[in-house]
């Protein structure tokens, strides 16, 4: 005996079979169906097995509360594992399959668990597999691994994709029953912008399961002509299948929408799910009530089910739960599951109310027989139920079932509101945890705010929607929908937490399988506390969030300790309210879009020599330029190093920070920005600053010219470029708005390159309208200058970071390739060669320039040498006063220095620490480290820049680098920071 | 001169030169010409200059578009000779305008019909409704991780203007949020 | 997921398009004594309650804002050009 397809009702397309398959078995549903629907229609009661005791499962609910039956959906990259079956819609060919199982569902090993149940209750794991200690990795831990979890992820790449937007409304619905229709239709026909969500496919909340009548039509077409009437505004946005899962700070709300979740062959260019961003100025919560479950014997047993879940399946998809059905009710609902049973001719055995006084007068006119003031103790029956045991005075009569409704009242779906901090209250006269109606931004409505009954969920649905588009200054009249007709309105009714009579095993959390003994035994265990009983027994943690299980919990425990379950309360309320993919969470950032890519202007000039790229921050820097023949990357930055000591090479620079800095103050504003003197630079000047943070410590470093008088060009390091911008618009903006003080970055304006070595001015010069000289355009200048002939206007700057003769130009981004081009063919006969940031990296060591590795946030300019750089006469610069600390002037601190191993054959690696010579290698002894190093071919060996103690005063001591991590020992020595051309001569040629 | 210097056929590389404008149902994307964009900063962060920069150019009021208080970029799609860009800068000046040329830092491109505001909505999180962003509107947004200048200039058309280096990144963005109305 | 922030110049935004400071507290003159000094760099107030910050709106108008925020609640009181600073002080 068993569920089976009505010849009529619902609405399901009996003309549309679908085909799909459950475990291998193919099965036929209809257009209109979910998995769960399809699976009953077929008889196939059994879904799943549960987590802990993998007893036999059927469905619970039909909806998104569902904690048994988790199905994983789909194939290779498109397995979804976990999915509840009455949230799926079916499609052709739909592949799914049961979960927690080996080898079927039908005849799982698991099983077995349940002889094992005296040791599995709740809190076993804090009890058991602690001995032997050798076992844990060995046996224990690999045996949970296999027995953790519900389905299985897949490992394959997921082909489809997803992506993320925002949308802003005046009115956000959340909801799309009775109350958020008719809040939804009274914001639209007043003109606000309105987005109404709802988790279902269809639009219509509970009025899809509705026999009543509204206005004389039937409920599903009341919703139909709403539905028309809604889609037809174009200020109103309808998003079905789209779950509301947050509430967060501003008012955003955020939801997943599953665009295309219910088709085989999702279209490639149009995402799977949205991740919505919803920016309301108000939100209407109208997400209704959650039926509660029954917590007596065996209520998990296959063909036992929510009552308003029955009704649905009834009413919606044609699907009649079997041929012999008992309702279990302590509220009036159950009635009229009782009425549109008998409509559909399914018989109906009994009703057992638990209210001595039965249903209300007139509620219930039926034939089925009404036992009250009685309890289902247990349900019987293996893989479907066959029996229940009704108790009933002390005495237990059994009938013969094969389906059982439950109804243990209603829990008001407050999530939402409750996410951002706000604790519901336990409400005697509803039976429920409640919140208030009314909090800025976010308004409760209908049964989630304790209204009954249709006619009265549409009244404050128009009244509440009416009442907040007012507030927003829109002129908005509730609308009204006509009498409600047939609809039985569920007073609120007491809970009944405990049931007398019980034998078997009565389930709390279906999905972790945390039954009413474990609740017991958490309060004797001292686990009593709401927040531990939940972590105690699991009751709550599943994938479900104890949406049918936390308030069963609560008042067990209530009832346990002698408390209300007010004093009680609930845990935590926290988003999401059902899970949310990755998938939707990225959005587009994956793969290739994972972050943008910034390109320099000379990126093509760079990939078309060859340039081997490495990623910096969001650019891409050239590396290295290899050669045909050239094996290792070594071989390549070698001969770049060597030919631009001879020849010259030319490098993108593209990349650094530039910063165009006019106003009549600009020059006392550089003044207070670099620690050194800014205010008297001639124009034609450039100057290296150092840009201190407030504590005192080096923020950055740059080359600052006078273009004109105030015209500034400042350039600061790649990586810092964007903080440096910040810093200095914080300084005119907040610390001196008083300052004519203007800010541009040209970072993207210019494309800047480097010629670099002895032979660089005469290939500039070929270029270059002007003299350039040494005696009329000695070393540091800076000026506009003519390109080719005049064809062209570029900025030229004598400044070197590798310590030959070099320049760096600046032209229009958009003629940046052209220019490098014209160099290397004019540079061809003298040997130049482009060179990337490896090389650039050899030749500043080898200078002892320093970069980020030194400037690290630790050292102040005295430690780098840099003492003559901060100004005593200037009154005032950002740094200066917290410069003079004690501690940053002892003779101690680590300063900049040299090292070269005694041996050249041997090498050392960056980070590396000093010992004095003979020290033992502990961290007492640790008098510095490496900070930057490399192969130099002007000294024929590795070295290195280091910060030690006291640097500056042991050039030539002998010491021992030591790599702890690699356990590497090489001799050296301390020397000068600069291995090469220590006179500057090279520079001022 | 140097046979170089004079033969030399300098030549411009279009940051978008690789991508070509496209059309899907109800949006579409549109590489346009560099032209030339000025950043003029007053002194102070005061507003009141828009109305006398267009008077002084004799340009359209879509040609000033707001950046920040005190600062907007005046665009166009001609490319300018250093000459214009000369005369500009002075006229600019005796209002009390700097002018930085970023007529190559900034790269422009156009986002036009009925699914122009969805699409957009994708990436960034300001209202682009109408009524909160009227044609002629201008700010500075994020598109998805993409910082981008921002000007409402139809009821149904939007210009962008981004950092070249993020050109390319983001026209495919926006190709990646146009691609639904394929 | 998405704090917002009501720029002065920009309207609402989320909290991305923005870089935070920190304390809004006013730089002490170039002659303060040390430990005002360091105070102003070091020693800041934790306030379960309003809490003014400098803010910066990097990926829009690029202006410093003083956002007076409730570290407990996350409600924003007040968001103010930072330049303007010192008519709100009056």
């Amino acid at each position: 005996m068993t569920s089976y397809r009505l010849p009529k009702g619902g609405l399901v397309d009996r003309k549309t079979p679908l085909s799909f398959t459950f475990d291998g078995k193919r099965m036929i549903g209809l257009e209109g169906d979910s998995v769960a629907s399809a699976l009953l229609a077929n008889g196939q009661l059994l879904m799943g097995r549960s987590f802990k005791y993998h007893r036999p499962r059927g469905v619970l609910t039909a909806g998104s509360a569902e904690p048994n039956a988790l199905m994983t959906i789909g194939e290779g990259g498109r397995t979804e594992p976990n999915t509840r079956a009455p949230m799926q819609e079916l499609y052709q060919g739909l592949v799914a399959r049961s979960q927690n199982r080996w080898p079927s569902l039908d005849f799982d090993i698991g099983s077995l668990n349940s002889l094992l149940s005296p040791f599995l209750g709740a809190g076993f794991y804090y009890k058991t597999f602690m001995w032997p200690a050798a076992f844990w990795e060995k046996l224990y831990e690999p045996f949970i691994r296999r027995a953790a979890g519900l389905g299985k992820a897949s490992y394959e790449t997921d082909p489809d994709h997803y992506e993320k937007c925002w949308a802003h409304c005046d009115l956000l619905v959340v909801g799309s029953g009775a109350t958020g229709l008719a809040a939804a239709l009274t914001a639209g026909r007043a003109g606000a912008r309105v987005i109404l969500v709802d988790e279902h496919a269809r639009i219509g909340g509970g009025l899809l399961a509705e026999t009543a009548l509204i206005g004389g039509v039937a409920a599903p077409d009341f919703v139909a002509s709403a539905l028309a009437e809604l889609a037809s505004l174009p200020n109103v946005e309808l998003l079905s299948r789209t779950t509301a899962f947050g509430w967060y700070d501003g008012n955003v709300f955020g939801a997943v929408e599953r665009v295309q979740k219910h088709v085989r062959a999702p279209l490639p260019n149009v995402p799977v799910e949205r991740l919505w961003r919803i920016v309301a100025k108000q939100a209407l919560l109208a997400t209704g009530a959650e039926e509660r479950p029954l917590t007596f014997g065996g209520n998990d047993i296959p063909g036992v089910m929510m009552a308003g879940a029955m009704r649905s399946y009834l009413n919606t998809y044609g699907v009649a739960p079997g041929k012999s059905v008992a309702i279990f009710t302590t509220n009036d609902s159950g009635y009229a599951l009782a009425r549109d049973l008998e409509k559909a001719g399914v018989a109906l055995a009994a009703i057992i109310d638990s209210r001595a006084e039965g249903a209300a007068p007139g509620v219930y006119s039926g034939t089925a027989r009404v036992i009250t003031g009685a309890y289902v103790s247990d349900a019987h029956g293996g893989k479907a139920l066959a029996s229940i045991s009704v108790f009933k005075g002390g005495k237990t009569e059994t009938l013969s079932v094969d389906a059982l409704a439950m109804s243990g009242g209603f829990n008001p779906i407050i999530h939402l509101a409750c996410q951002r901090g706000e604790r519901p209250t336990w409400s005697d006269e509803n039976g429920a945890f409640i919140v208030p109606d009314q909090r800025k931004g976010l308004t409760l409505a209908g049964s989630v705010a304790t209204t009954n009954g249709l006619a009265a969920c549409l009244e404050a649905g128009a009244a509440k929607a009416a009442a907040l588009l007012g507030d927003l200054g829109f002129a908005a009249q509730a609308s009204s929908f006509g009498t409600v007709e047939g609809d039985i309105v569920p007073a609120a009714a007491k809970p009944v937490w405990s049931i007398p009579g019980i034998k078997g095993k009565a389930f709390i959390d279906y999905q972790n399988d945390v039954h009413r003994k474990d609740i017991g035994l958490a309060v004797r265990e001292g686990y009593g506390h709401v927040e531990l009983a939940k972590r105690y027994t699991t009751n709550g943690m599943a994938t479900d969030q104890g949406k049918l299980s936390n308030v069963n919990a609560i008042g067990l425990l209530a009832e346990a300790r002698g408390i209300s379950p007010g004093a009680v309360g609930t845990t935590t309320f926290r988003p999401f309210y059902t899970p949310v993919s990755f998938g939707a969470l990225a959005g587009t950032s994956h793969g290739k879009h994972f972050q943008p890519v910034r390109q320099s202007p000379l990126h093509n000039w760079a990939k078309k020599n060859g340039a081997q790229f490495v990623e910096t921050g969001l650019w891409y820097r050239s590396s290295w330029f290899p050669r045909a023949g050239e094996k290792t990357w070594r071989e390549s930055v070698d001969r770049e190093v060597k030919n631009i000591r001879i020849n010259a090479g030319l490098c993108d620079v593209s990349m650094l920070g530039k910063i165009e800095i006019t106003g009549t103050d600009a020059a006392e504003f550089i003044n207070r920005v670099y620690s050194n003197a800014f205010l008297k630079l001639p124009v034609g000047k450039a100057r290296y600053g150092l840009m201190l943070r407030e504590d005192g410590f080096i923020y950055d470093d740059g080359t600052t010219s006078r273009l004109e008088e105030n015209r500034f060009f400042m350039t600061t390091t790649t990586a810092y470029a964007a903080g440096v911008m910040n810093h200095l618009e914080f300084c005119t903006q907040a610390l001196w708005p008083e300052l004519d003080v203007r800010l541009a970055s040209v970072t993207d304006q210019w494309a800047q390159m480097a010629i670099a070595g002895p032979k660089s001015r005469l290939i500039l010069q070929t270029i270059v309208d002007e003299d350039i000289s040494n005696d009329a355009f000695p070393f540091l200048g800076a000026k506009e200058v003519s390109l080719f002939g005049g064809q062209l206007q570029g900025r030229l700057f004598r400044i070197s970071f590798s310590g030959e003769l070099a320049y760096e130009l600046a032209v229009p981004a958009g003629y940046g390739e052209s220019v490098a081009d014209a160099l290397m063919e004019a540079g061809k006969e003298h040997g130049i060669c482009a060179y990337g940031v490896e090389a650039l990296g050899v030749l500043r060591i080898e200078k002892g320039h320093v970069t980020h590795n030194e400037i690290n946030g630790t050292v102040v300019p005295g430690d780098l040498g840099f003492g003559k750089m901060v100004s005593a006469a200037k009154a005032d610069f950002v740094g200066k006063h917290m410069l003079s600390r004690e501690g940053l002037n002892d003779p101690n601190r680590a300063q900049l220095v040299g090292v070269a191993p005694l041996d050249p054959a041997t090498t050392f690696r960056s980070g590396s620490h000093i010992l004095e010579k003979g020290a033992a290698a502990t961290l007492e002894n640790d008098q510095g480290y490496i900070s930057s190093s490399c192969y130099s071919p002007h000294v024929g060996s590795t070295i290195g820049l280091a910060l030690v103690k006291r640097g500056a005063s042991r050039h030539g001591e002998e010491v021992l680098v030591w790599n702890g991590i690699r356990n590497e020992y090489t001799p050296a020595r301390l020397c000068d920071p600069v291995f090469f051309d220590p006179a500057n001569e090279k520079l001022k040629v | 001169m140097s046979a170089l210097k004079s033969a030399f056929k300098i030549e411009h590389r279009a940051a978008l030169g690789d991508k070509k404008s496209s059309s899907f149902m109800g949006v579409s994307l549109e590489v346009l010409p560099e032209g030339h964009v000025l950043h003029a900063l007053s002194r102070s962060a005061d507003g009141g200059l828009s109305g006398a920069i267009r008077t002084a150019l004799g340009i359209s009021e879509i040609a000033v578009r707001f950046v920040s208080p005190g600062q907007w970029f005046i665009v166009g799609d001609a490319a300018l000779s250093a000459a214009e860009l000369g005369a500009m800068t002075q006229k600019l000046g005796a209002l009390g305008i700097d002018t930085v040329d970023q007529s190559h830092g900034r790269v422009r491109i156009g986002l036009s019909g009925e699914k122009a505001t969805r699409a957009l909505n994708k990436g960034t999180a300001a209202d682009l409704s109408l009524a909160a962003f009227p044609v002629g509107h201008a700010t500075t947004t994020l598109i998805g991780h993409i910082g981008a200048h921002v000007t409402r200039t139809g009821e149904q058309s939007f210009e962008l203007m981004v950092l070249r280096g993020f050109a390319e990144s983001l026209w495919d963005e926006l190709c990646e949020m146009c691609a639904e109305f394929a | 997921m998405a704090s917002l922030i009501s720029c002065p110049h920009c309207g609402s935004r989320p909290k991305e398009e923005f870089t935070v400071k920190g304390a809004a507290l006013a730089r002490p003159e170039a002659d303060a004594d040390e430990a005002t000094w360091f105070d102003h760099v070091y020693l800041r107030d934790n306030p379960r309650g309003l809490y003014d910050e400098y803010w910066h709106h990097t990926s829009g108008c690029r202006r410093w804002l003083v956002v007076t925020r409730d570290t407990a609640t996350h409600d924003i009181a007040a968001v103010r050009d930072a330049a303007d600073k010192k008519e709100a002080a009056q």
